[in-house]
């Protein structure tokens, strides 16, 4: 398949004034043509600053300290701002993570929709608002042609997201980057935006890049999932893969920390202690003071990535050749035996 | 029959009828108004006097206006001078006519100028921020430490072939600064929401962002000081000409005027030539007051009644 976006050995960091953060340290994934990819990670493990950098829409305090982001076989990071300009909305385009506050509060919402189309295209302002109203009722704005020239103020949350995600599919991106769309949503709404995200990408073909903290969610969309620590991709693979044989401790905490029909413990699980400062990254591997299955390696050098099949892999020393057997939690343990019974079911199924 | 299944086939997922929706923006300035009876009559009376000085203009023959020294000083309620004259004997009705217009087109003219220069640069400077906004602001610092009424006079005297325009351009150029200060520090709240980003990630160039987003978006606060500076620019004009460094002997305008006061037997036993002029400049300046003072309360929620 279509590589659409390639991430290749990205490097950031912000200038503060207690120093430089390394928040984005040697991240690279790829993204294929009408595929989802999930990042997943807890709260300044660099999720949004890597989306920010596929459109180039970083806070001025930040540098770029090596790699490069592939679209089209071009380097993102060398374009100048006009390039760029002409790539946001119309070839790339992102969903933000708070309805209520990234929608200009003055402008009708028929406006904002057309807006891009107007911009990217030079359509004409009725071509560009009749199509608007096709995607507002596509995507299930209810009584869209009555609500056209309504404010954003007039509609609730979930009308709200749906508007912002006609306004990023109005030019029939190639690329979708969902920054935690459904996050500031209850959850009702929120399955209805999920169900929209997964109707429109088959309607229209476009690969999403989807952030968020919130694994059921991940478990809802996602085809490949990324976990995200401290600024690097520790575990990346096939959601099946994450989800039901995942190898990397954290992952193991995060889906542990997750609450399932089928657990049987009766306290949630949740991973002790803090994420590392990053003015001052760990020497190894990062997870290692709040990993009880740490290895001592694990203090002096960071894991290399490990291949688990040909579309997983994962940051940990445990994989190594050399490392003891560990035993992964109970709950962990019955995702593997799962994962088994599903290949040998795919097995039967190949060989029938 | 009443426990017959209900007829439910078109559940829809979201509410279809908008709800009842409350006012926004120009709406809400204007329910704003409205419950407020004093700022009514304010505007009331703002338009009367609007009416008065801009269509009387048009009704005051030229010889009340000419110096007619055997009419001069010739007291209120005379006949053929409603309110007197003056020692030239001109009449006082038709200078408080054309002076009063004169002063709130002078006042409208500065506030016009200073506004859009201050929106102009106030979003440049907010909007970029860094060197921009310091280069801006270093200036802004500059004009706003210089004694601007002196300099104002200094000019006056130094220009040749001085008119009503120049002392507009003049006013205007010390006024702008902080208009700019004002809009700047709205803007660059609004530069930090997520609608900039969001409107920046779908493609939009920096102006029109600036133009079409965050103006509309402080247009709120551009009202108040339109409204406010208009006020306080009629006063700066009638200062100046009350000093006799504003418009031209030529020209009347409501300084004019009032400078009449600066005779101490005018101000003790000829009322008639000044107070009218006086009486007019305040009830503008407080109206005008007034109404911006009920916008700028209806434009912030903390203050809303």
């Amino acid at each position: 398949m279509k590589k659409m976006l390639e991430v290749k050995n990205l490097e950031i960091s912000f200038d503060t004034f207690a120093g430089k953060v390394q928040a984005i340290r040697n991240v690279s994934f790829d993204l294929k043509k009408g595929e989802t990819l999930a990042i997943v990670g807890e709260s300044g493990s660099g999720k949004s600053v890597t989306t920010r950098s596929l459109m180039k829409l970083l806070a001025s305090n930040a540098n770029v300290e090596n790699g490069e982001i592939l679209f089209d076989g071009q380097n993102i990071l060398e374009k100048s701002e006009g390039e760029m300009r002409k790539l946001r909305g119309s070839k790339i385009s992102m969903i933000f993570q708070d309805p209520m506050t990234s929608l200009d509060p003055t402008m009708p919402i028929g406006k904002q929709v057309a807006e891009p189309l107007m911009i990217h295209h030079q359509a004409s302002k009725k071509e560009a608002y009749k199509k608007a109203l096709e995607l507002l009722e596509m995507v299930g704005l209810p009584n869209a042609k009555d609500r056209f020239k309504n404010y954003p103020h007039q509609f609730s949350g979930g009308q709200r997201q749906r508007i912002v995600i006609a306004i990023a599919l109005i030019c029939n991106p190639e690329v979708l980057i969902a920054d935690e769309p459904t996050t500031a949503l209850d959850v009702t709404i929120q399955a209805q935006i999920l169900e929209l995200l997964k109707d429109l990408q088959k309607k229209v073909k476009t690969s999403i890049v989807f952030i968020t903290h919130d694994l059921g969610v991940v478990a809802n969309i996602a085809d490949r999932v990324a976990v995200m620590y401290a600024g690097k991709i520790v575990e990346i693979g096939t959601a099946e893969e994450i989800f039901y044989n995942p190898r990397h401790p954290y992952t193991w905490g995060l889906l542990g920390s997750m609450p399932s029909i089928e657990s049987s413990a009766s306290r949630l699980y949740a991973i002790p202690g803090t994420p590392p400062d990053l003015l001052q990254p760990p020497k190894g591997d990062a997870f290692y003071p709040r990993n009880e299955f740490a290895l001592k390696i694990d203090a002096e050098q960071q894991p290399p990535y490990f291949e688990v099949s040909k579309t997983h892999k994962a940051a940990t020393w445990l994989l190594a050749p050399q490392a003891p057997e560990v035993t992964p939690p109970e709950e962990i343990q019955k995702r593997w035996k799962k994962f088994e019974e599903l290949k040998r079911a795919k097995e039967v199924k190949d060989n029938e | 029959m009443l426990f017959n299944k209900a007829n439910k086939q078109n559940i829809k997922t979201e509410a279809g009828e908008p709800i009842s929706l409350p006012p926004s923006g120009f709406k809400l300035v204007l329910k704003e108004l409205l419950k407020d009876k004093f700022a009514i009559f304010s505007i009331l009376v703002l338009v009367l006097i609007l009416l008065f000085t801009f269509l009387g203009s048009a009704f005051v023959s030229k010889e009340s206006l000419d110096t007619n020294i055997l009419d001069g000083l010739m007291p209120a309620f005379s006949s053929g001078h409603f309110l007197g004259t003056d020692e030239g004997g001109k009449d006082i009705l038709s200078l408080l006519i054309v002076g009063g217009r004169n002063s709130i087109v002078i006042g409208i003219s500065v506030t016009a100028i200073s506004i859009i220069l201050g929106l102009v640069i106030g979003l440049i400077s907010g909007y970029f921020g860094g060197v921009v906004d310091d280069i801006f602001m270093r200036i802004i610092d500059f004009i706003m430490v210089l004694p601007r009424f002196m300099i104002i006079i200094i000019l006056t005297t130094i220009i040749s072939n001085y008119n009503a325009f120049t002392l507009i351009l003049l006013i205007s150029l010390f006024s702008w600064t902080s208009s700019a200060r004002y809009f700047r520090s709205f803007v660059l709240a609004q530069r930090e929401r997520e609608y900039v980003m969001a409107s920046k990630a779908s493609g939009s160039s920096n102006v029109a962002i600036m133009f079409r987003e965050v103006l509309p978006n402080i247009s709120s606060m551009i009202i108040i000081d339109v409204v406010l500076g208009i006020a306080g620019n009629i006063g700066i004009e009638t200062g100046l000409s009350f000093l006799g460094y504003g418009l031209p002997a030529s020209t009347p305008s409501l300084g004019t005027l009032i400078g009449y006061a600066n005779d101490p037997v005018n101000i003790m036993s000829r009322p008639w030539v000044w107070l009218p002029a006086v009486v007019m400049l305040l009830i503008i300046s407080y109206m005008i007051n007034y109404v911006g003072t009920v916008f700028q309360r209806a434009a912030d929620a903390r203050q809303r009644r």
